[in-house]
């Protein structure tokens, strides 16, 4: 019996399996128990590693680079926008929905794997602050859940059949997730430079 | 509904994904409105919209 259900659910019993894993994880404190072991890992990262000495010695590379980085998580979240707003039914309507959908994909990892390279680049010139900050973790928590909610859930739905077959409020439920889980990526990673 | 638009295993995932990562993310945005107007409060003693102490 258990069998079929998990080949009938396999993907939604997987979603749950891994919310329990989390909270089993946060129950028994393992987050802030790795927390201080990750400093020395940041402190190597400004102080011994090529990218933290180019980041505190040549402002014009750091301010190059992070205006890449910039660039890079513009273009991803207009990218996500031009999806989400097509698949709320906002914009482009007179496209099919997959075809901007798997359009912007393919840009969508380009511009996340810039964001990410460039990403390194800029915290490596400030690892010892940032590490001490909450709204970068918060932003490098919304960055890997932005991305798995990609790649694992809403790119495979919406590969799997025409979006037509898909019900309405399932797109649109996703579609509203995924712009406020970029907003947050967006707002915290501005957050770290004011602070 | 029709019979085609019937909720499968990947829909299913995909929006209880989408209920609990919105809420999460409500629930943090939310704190920091709250911890916001408590830092205001604590700091000019009562929260006006476009708190500015330099005008009386």
């Amino acid at each position: 019996m258990f069998s079929t259900i998990w080949s009938q659910y396999k993907a939604t019993l997987t979603v749950f399996l891994v919310l329990l894993v989390i909270v089993v994880l946060e129950v028994l404190q393992v987050r802030a128990a790795i927390y201080p072991s990750l400093l020395p890992a940041f402190e190597w990262l400004k102080n011994s590693t090529p990218l933290g000495y180019i980041g505190t010695t040549y402002g014009s590379i750091y301010a190059t680079v992070q205006a890449m980085h910039l660039l890079a998580m513009g273009t991803l979240g207009g990218l996500v926008l031009t999806t989400d707003l097509r698949l709320l039914g906002v914009m482009f309507r007179n496209t099919p929905s997959e075809v901007i959908s798997n359009g912007t994909h393919k840009a969508f990892k380009v511009a996340l794997i810039a964001a990410v390279l460039t990403g390194i680049f800029c915290v490596a010139g400030v690892a010892d602050k940032v590490y001490y900050m909450p709204v970068f973790w918060v932003k490098m928590l919304a960055l890997a859940v932005g991305a798995a909610f990609v790649f694992l859930v809403k790119q495979p739905l919406l590969n799997s059949k025409p979006h037509s077959e898909i019900n309405p409020w399932i797109i649109r439920g996703m579609a509203i997730t995924s712009i406020l889980v970029w907003f947050t990526v967006a707002a915290s990673g501005r957050w770290i430079g004011f602070s | 509904m029709s019979d085609n638009k019937k909720i499968g295993d990947k829909e299913l995932a995909a929006i209880s994904v989408s209920v609990i990562v919105f809420g999460g993310l409500m629930f943090h945005w939310v704190a920091e409105l709250i911890s916001t107007l408590d830092l205001l409060e604590l700091a000019y003693g009562t929260v006006k919209l476009f708190n500015n102490p330099l005008v009386f």
